[in-house]
């Protein structure tokens, strides 16, 4: 795809390139000849453009070709404009997101950085195991303004389901109650204790009576297919009041009972694939302007943290059921869609309907009484069961949505927990490291972002961000921490380091009596290392509240890093000076546009502007042969002006001049109207913006609306193009008009 | 001969139409002494046209010699024809083939910008002089399809002497006139011819237009039949006609 690409361009830049020398040397050699002309004679010149004046309205085939050109332009400026503010917001949503104006990377690398992804997974980078010397040696470049260590990786995580999270919460209320330390409830006194325990035991009962009730249904239509006798019993002793009676007796017993029979009775568990980004969050956060904050606050400056991307949170992480009102709401607003009309919003609309388990679930008895009362109050109905209320609030209507959209959001949203993880949980993300070996780390979700422009984007939206620190532990390599650990565990089992050059002789010779660790592939560590069980996890509710300097993030190892430039319109020239830069200090680094790094994302944006410039291309070497076809008409119609002309006299360089004058002409005139036209429609997009019709325009446009601006650049090669084109579809009639014989002036009828 | 400004001798002009060759001019020889006010009579066919293609230099002879202005145009280059035509020959056209997009004006002063020899004060002067003669100074500004078809003919006359070139080559330049402005045509092209000296050389088989030439050559089938006065022109061609009405009245 990248060769096919790269050759592709090449081949079209080189046909491009010879046709526009062909076209810029006539295009000089007429220049030189019409000024040659001005100076030797310019009432001759001035003859000539009066004719060509007069000639423009005199003749309805120069008013086709009028047209076509000003067509033409109209076409070239809009599309052009587009082209370009596409390009151009992209470029700034990518700089200004990820990748920085140039990305660098080990060069013994084997695959090619890919910011955003590529097909068939993340690309694999070799680590550059010295880059607090990298970074040093990149930042004295006068126009590097700073360099952002990263690395990309995903991991699986599991949030539970409903029934594992109130009882996560039942158990530490018991926890509390028993005297254990429990932060969030530290300061809550007793009988407020028992009071939320009492409700949270309700709130479980609740869920087991929603569990009992599909049991009996799924009874009812399959008798042969009910629930297997273990759940049965299970469900009908956790239903019992025997089991909540004696509840009290053994809290945690009964938990587990819980936990191990009823928990996995509900299936909304999802797995969810997290990609995330390692990076130096300071300095991400301080030099990707177009990174903002969507809930929640910016990690803390050296802490380690969590900021989980805004589109999947949105997408993976929100209740379905308030998702789809959200994606219904954008449709019927921005995009102006019909539930009445549109299949795909009928669809979300049954699938609320049938699908409100989540929200039943989710609810207490308290809650649920609430929610009763607000949903008999707003449909005006005396139906008891939520279930059924909510089966019938969520059928809606384009009358009734706005009004049911706002309840949604002010009165039902804050009874339930509209996200599976929330600002300020704790995630533990279990990875595999680079030596295989299962990692895992909690770290703290300390909000959701977006980098402006690409909020829809499921290439970017997909990437969340993590601290360097977590994302060398997860990714097997050597932290300050780890380093500390390491050296807790060298003293503690006398082992000692050894070079690789020795290990045989340290194994197999000498009478050395140590255990012997042999040095891997420097900085990965080995997993049996580690601290397990209470003194691993005590550690990490240590390391989360860690801060670490500067320093500490920056040593060790990083994949790839960007690097943001201080006038990024020095880009290419920067690139090839770093390249240098690395090449003669001997950094091993490979260094790649912003285009190159985005990968995926890169090569849409290229083709994308590909196809663009072909239709341009396209439309002009169409309007060229039309322009052609009508001169030659034009001139064949005139034959015998032109003879006339010739007979009293005109040599064939004047007649020459004259049909390419009045092409030029022809083409300024109607080419700078085409101008006009397409500017006032390139503004005219601006002011009302096109807006995005799908999350795929949407994602192109950089965002809901795509306002595309004139540039001055696109103008300039307008006008370049229509004299070009015009000049190089009259040559030949032009050369034809001069063959014509002074003979026609004694044949003329006119 | 000295005193000749177009001399033409055994000229041949032949036409290729496919494999046939028609025969247009068949050996003519013809002298034209500077001033004369000549015409060039004869039926449709008979090599007027061409006769006069050849001497304008718009044309070449098949065989023999073509001397304009002391030049054999068989040895010019096109370039040098082309600039012979513009220095030395008028042409005024059966339809008159002005530049429909200029004014009278610029119509005139074609032929002077395309010499480029006078700077815009004197060719202006040039210009309204001559549009005075014709009598359409006050048309200076108009364009062609608002005058009348005695007026086109006039810008075009003065537009062929605007340049003072030796010889002015007029084909038909009546026949799409009226007979009273056909008149008046001629009457112009030959107080000017009084005036200025310049030779005009103009193909007609109208006999009130012959009337007005110090001679008349006579062509039939691409020969010439007679150089004679314009009294015995009209009569050998009264003649023929009245010949040809009794063969057709006397025919059975």
């Amino acid at each position: 795809m990248k060769t096919f690409l790269l050759i592709g361009s090449v081949v079209l830049g080189g046909l491009v390139g010879l046709l526009a020398l062909a076209l810029g040397l006539t295009l000089l050699a007429g220049l030189i000849a019409f000024v040659v002309m001005g100076v030797r004679s310019p009432s001759k010149l001035t003859m000539l453009l009066r004719m060509a004046w007069a000639n423009l309205l005199a003749s309805r085939i120069n008013l086709v070709i009028g047209g076509l050109i000003a067509g033409g332009t109209v076409v070239f400026v809009v599309l052009g404009s587009l082209v370009s503010s596409l390009n151009d917001s992209m470029a700034r949503s990518v700089v200004g997101s990820v990748a920085g104006n140039i990305q660098i990377y080990s060069a013994k690398s084997k695959d090619d950085v890919a910011l955003y992804g590529n097909m068939g997974g993340e690309p694999d980078l070799t680590a550059m195991t010295t880059f607090p010397a990298i970074k040093e040696a990149l930042e004295k470049h006068p126009n590097v303004k700073t360099v952002v260590p990263m690395g990309v990786s995903g991991a699986v995580i599991t949030p539970g389901n409903v029934v594992d999270r109130a009882l996560e919460r039942l158990r530490a209320l018991y926890r509390a109650k028993q005297g254990d330390v429990v932060p969030a409830l530290k300061d809550v006194p007793a009988d407020e204790l028992a009071q939320r325990i009492d409700a949270q035991k309700s709130h479980v009962r609740q869920i087991i009576k929603v569990l009992n009730a599909d049991a009996q249904k799924a009874a009812a239509i399959l008798a042969d297919k009910a629930l297997e006798p273990e759940v049965a019993q299970a469900l009908a002793r956790v239903s019992s009041d025997e089991f909540w009676t004696g509840f009290d007796a053994d809290p945690f017993d009964a938990l587990e009972f819980l936990e191990n029979n009823i928990a996995p009775q509900v299936t909304d568990a999802q797995m969810l694939f997290l990609r995330y980004l390692g990076t130096d969050l300071d300095r991400f956060q301080d030099s990707f302007d177009r990174m903002e904050i969507i809930d929640g606050a910016r990690v803390p400056n050296g802490q380690r943290g969590f900021l989980i991307a805004k589109f999947l949170y949105e997408e993976q992480m929100k209740l379905k059921n308030a998702r789809r009102l959200d994606k219904i709401n954008t449709a019927r607003t921005l995009n102006e869609r019909k539930i009445a009309t549109d299949e795909e919003l009928q669809r979300f609309v049954k699938e609320n309907r049938s699908q409100t388990r989540d929200i039943v679930l989710q609810l207490d008895a308290i809650k649920t009484k609430t929610a009763v009362e607000l949903l008999q109050a707003e449909l005006g109905v005396a139906e008891t069961d939520l279930s059924a209320l909510l089966t019938r609030f969520f059928d809606m209507t384009d009358e009734t949505f706005d009004r049911r959209y706002a309840f949604f959001y002010e009165k039902l949203a804050p009874l339930v927990e509209l996200y599976r993880v929330r600002v300020g949980d704790t995630l533990t993300i279990k990875a595999f490291s680079r030596g295989g070996a299962i990692q895992s780390v909690n770290v703290k979700v300390y909000g959701t972002f977006a980098f402006k422009g690409l909020e829809k984007s499921p290439l970017a939206g997909a990437t969340s961000l993590m601290d360097l620190m977590s994302f060398r532990d997860l990714y097997g390599y050597l932290t300050a921490d780890k380093l500390e650990e390491l050296k807790e565990i060298k003293q503690a089992t006398g082992a000692k380091e050894i070079s690789r050059d020795n290990a045989e002789a340290e194994l197999f010779g000498g009478d050395s009596q140590a255990t012997i660790v042999a040095e891997a592939t420097p900085g990965i560590i080995d997993a049996d290392k580690e601290l397990t069980g209470a003194a691993r996890k005590l550690r990490n509710e240590d390391l989360i509240r860690r801060v670490y300097t500067s320093e500490e993030i920056n040593s060790g190892v990083v994949l790839n890093a960007a690097v943001v430039l201080k006038d990024p319109s020095k880009t290419a020239r920067t690139l090839e000076e770093l390249r240098e830069l690395s090449d003669r200090e001997g950094l091993g680094l490979k260094a790649v546009s912003w285009q190159q790094a985005a990968g995926l994302l890169g090569q849409i944006i290229t083709g994308f502007s590909i196809i663009l410039l072909l239709s341009v291309l396209v439309i002009f070497f169409v309007a060229g042969i039309v322009i052609n076809n009508a001169m030659m008409m034009a001139t064949m119609q005139r034959t015998a002006m032109i003879g006339t002309l010739r007979a009293i006299g005109a040599q064939r360089a004047l007649v020459l001049g004259m049909v390419l004058l009045e092409a030029v002409t022809l083409g300024f005139v109607f080419g700078l109207g085409g101008i006009a036209l397409g500017a006032l429609v390139v503004q005219l997009f601006h002011a009302i913006g096109i807006p995005a019709w799908n999350d795929y325009a949407y994602f192109f446009f950089s965002g809901p609306k795509l306002r595309p601006d004139l540039s001055p650049t696109n103008l300039g090669v307008a006008i370049g193009i229509i004299f070009g084109v015009t000049y190089v579809a009259t040559l030949v009639p032009a050369f034809i008009a001069t063959r014509v014989s002074p003979l026609r002036a004694m044949q003329a009828d006119t | 001969m000295a005193n000749s400004i177009v001399s033409i001798r055994e000229v041949v002009k032949e036409y290729h139409l496919g494999q046939t060759v028609v025969p247009a001019l068949r050996g003519v020889n013809l002298e034209v002494e500077r001033g004369e006010f000549l015409s060039i009579a004869g039926p449709s066919g008979s090599g007027k046209t061409t006769l006069l293609n050849l001497i304008g230099c718009v044309d070449t002879a098949t065989r023999g010699i073509v001397e304009v202005a002391g030049k054999d145009t068989a040895k010019l280059s096109e370039r040098a024809l082309t600039s012979l035509r513009l220095d030395t020959i008028g042409f005024i056209f059966q339809s008159f083939n002005l530049v429909s997009v200029l004014t009278v004006f610029q119509n005139v002063e074609f032929p002077l910008l395309l010499q480029n020899r006078l700077g815009a004060n004197e060719r202006k002067a040039r210009v309204m002089q001559l549009l005075e003669q014709v009598g359409l100074a006050t048309h200076a500004k108009h364009r062609p399809n608002e005058l009348s078809g005695g007026q086109r003919q006039r810008v075009a006359v003065a537009r062929a002497l605007v340049t003072e070139p030796l010889i002015v080559l007029a084909d038909e330049p009546t026949a799409n006139l009226d007979s009273k402005t056909g008149q008046a045509i001629i009457d112009l092209m030959r107080s000017l011819n009084q005036q200025k000296g310049t030779t005009f050389i103009f193909s007609t088989h109208d006999f009130k237009v012959m009337e007005h030439a110090n001679a008349v050559v006579r062509l039939a089938d691409g020969k010439v039949l007679a150089r004679e006065t314009p009294q015995e022109a009209v009569q050998h061609v009264l003649g023929r006609r009245e010949a040809a009405a009794e063969a057709s009245v006397g025919a059975p």
